[in-house]
């Protein structure tokens, strides 16, 4: 598939795109995250896009995901409004706090925390300590 | 002269009923009464029943909350030993009382101890019966229990399958313990040697309902066996503000640590460039007892807001190929459409270890993207990406 943008052209394996885009959603909707981060790479990697297409684009994909998956678990009973009621305004705050924080900071060490933060985190769930 | 006949049988079945009943619920004088001290507690606390059972009699107490019920599944996947098949059968029930739990003699704490060295694996149905007190176990056994027969076809387009008919009541009976532990997990919290009995048939128990439990009206009910059962003495848990009740869950839960946990989270979840759901759903299920199906359910939509307005903001500036997204879109809807049925079929195990390998690649990623290489290629595309915002900003200008 031919993508265009602000005037260039790129061409996109959409077989690739459509699978992989597939396969993260079925995990991230199961698991209730919003994959984002797994888009991304897919994208550049995967399907050879500079970054500034795949911002905006991934989080299109990825707005289909959720909404659906939304639905879905609303559907099977899986959907607590009081507990939505209680995190969703934190959610928003957070989203405003978030960027003012960003500007400060360096995104590498933060990203060095992160992944440090999140070894231990998927560690104590595999069971290791 | 037909007439009077069908009318006799009509009352011999009645009367037949009403024997059942009259024996099921042991008012008949020689079964056990009892007594409690208070009737009220505010967010669990202790209560002591005491009462009187025929001597040389085990005294069981049946405790659940009679007005708050909640879902709780089970799906089937181990290998019958007998057929060699596995059935994938998915049990569901909207009946499991919030609360529940019998507490047996003092005299058992060793059995106990022993049940519990099986760790994650122990049978609800083998520590009853290790336990004695099958004839305690009533409430759950009537539940009403849908079971589907769920296939990969059915699982594809999204539905639990084909609803089988309804079991008999062994098989109800055998099925709801099943459920009781998928429901409460840890042996502790269905299971307690409290129960003191003396030789000349007084019994005593110190009962503690833990915080964060269901409000409302609880029951009691003393046991010996099925024959001899007391009637139930009621109490009522009450809960308030900041604690409130989560009907899905089944446990009132303090809600401001789920909005700090939220902020704190989705702060964090900016700077890093990840959504907080992968930081925010295994805290939630490790630290609060809440299922993980209702976890995943709720956070979901949480991000739908802040997912739409970055999408607004992006297309605004042109920043957005619709072609793109909307193709990689309706695969992901497809996907979006599926998962959610997954995850009622996998116990909260197999959700926090699945987790954990998710989160080992999430490092893995975040590694990779602080690593001399990306940052090169990252920084080129960094300032490509400025100037068309700029440049974005410019034409929406100029529009003006």
């Amino acid at each position: 598939m031919k993508v265009d943008f602000w005037g260039q052209e790129f061409e996109a394996n959409v077989v690739v795109g459509a699978i992989g885009g597939f396969l993260i959603a079925v995990m991230s909707s199961m698991f209730g995250f919003g994959g984002g981060p797994f888009m991304v790479p897919l994208m550049t990697v995967g399907l050879r896009l500079p970054m500034y297409i795949v911002v905006g684009s991934s989080l299109l994909a990825i707005f289909f995901n959720t909404s659906m998956s939304s639905i879905r678990h609303f559907q099977f009973g899986n959907f607590d409004l009081i507990l939505f009621l209680c995190m969703f305004p934190a959610a928003l705050l957070g989203g405003y706090i978030g960027p003012q924080i960003a500007k400060r900071v360096n995104p590498i060490v933060v990203k060095r925390v992160a992944c440090a933060g999140l070894l231990l985190l998927g560690l104590n769930l595999l069971g290791v300590y | 002269m037909k007439e009077k006949l069908k009318f006799l049988r009509v009352l011999s079945v009645f009367m037949a009923c009403f024997l059942l009943a009259a024996s099921a619920y042991g008012q008949e004088g020689a079964g056990p009464t009892l007594q409690i001290d208070k009737t009220s507690l505010n967010n669990g606390g202790t209560i002591k029943v005491t009462g009187q059972a025929p001597a040389g009699m085990p005294v069981y107490l049946e405790v659940w909350a009679a007005d708050k019920a909640v879902r709780a599944n089970f799906f089937d996947s181990k290998k019958d030993a007998k057929t060699g098949q596995i059935p994938y059968v998915f049990y569901l029930t909207y009946d499991m009382p919030a609360y529940y739990k019998i507490f047996v003699p003092v005299e058992q704490k060793d059995k106990i101890a022993e049940l519990k060295k099986a760790g994650k694996k122990w049978k609800y149905s083998e520590a009853i019966k290790e336990l004695g007190a099958e004839a305690a176990y009533s409430v759950p056994a009537k539940m009403k229990i849908d079971r589907y027969k769920a296939s990969i076809m059915a699982s594809i387009i999204g539905s639990r399958g084909d609803l089988l008919d309804p079991m008999d009541d062994k098989e109800n009976k055998k099925r709801s313990m099943q459920l009781v532990k998928e429901r409460f997990k840890e042996l502790d919290k269905v299971l307690s040697p409290d129960v003191v009995v003396n030789p000349d048939g007084t019994f005593s128990a110190e009962i503690m309902i833990r915080e964060g439990l269901a409000p409302g009206k609880y029951n009691i009910v003393a046991v010996c066996d099925k024959s001899m059962k007391s009637a139930p003495a009621v109490f009522e848990n009450s809960i308030s503000f900041p604690l409130v009740y989560l009907g899905t869950a089944g446990t009132s839960q303090n809600i401001l640590w789920p909005f700090l946990l939220c902020l704190v989270i989705s702060v964090f979840g900016v700077l890093m460039g990840a959504g907080g759901g992968f930081i925010l759903n295994p805290i939630l299920v490790s630290l609060f007892p809440l299922p993980h199906t209702i976890v995943a359910g709720t956070v979901m939509p949480t991000v739908l807001f802040s997912q739409g307005s970055g999408i607004y903001n992006y297309s605004k500036i042109k920043f957005i190929n619709w072609k793109l997204g909307c193709t990689i879109g309706c695969a992901m809807l497809v996907g979006g459409f599926i998962g959610p049925k997954l995850t009622e079929l996998i116990t909260l195990d197999q959700f926090k270890f699945a987790f954990g390998w998710i989160l080992m690649v999430l490092a893995a990623l975040m590694y990779w993207q602080t690593t001399a290489g990306y940052l090169a290629k990252n920084k080129k595309e960094q300032a490509i990406l400025k100037e068309f915002k700029k440049r974005a900003e410019e034409a929406a200008k100029a529009k003006q």
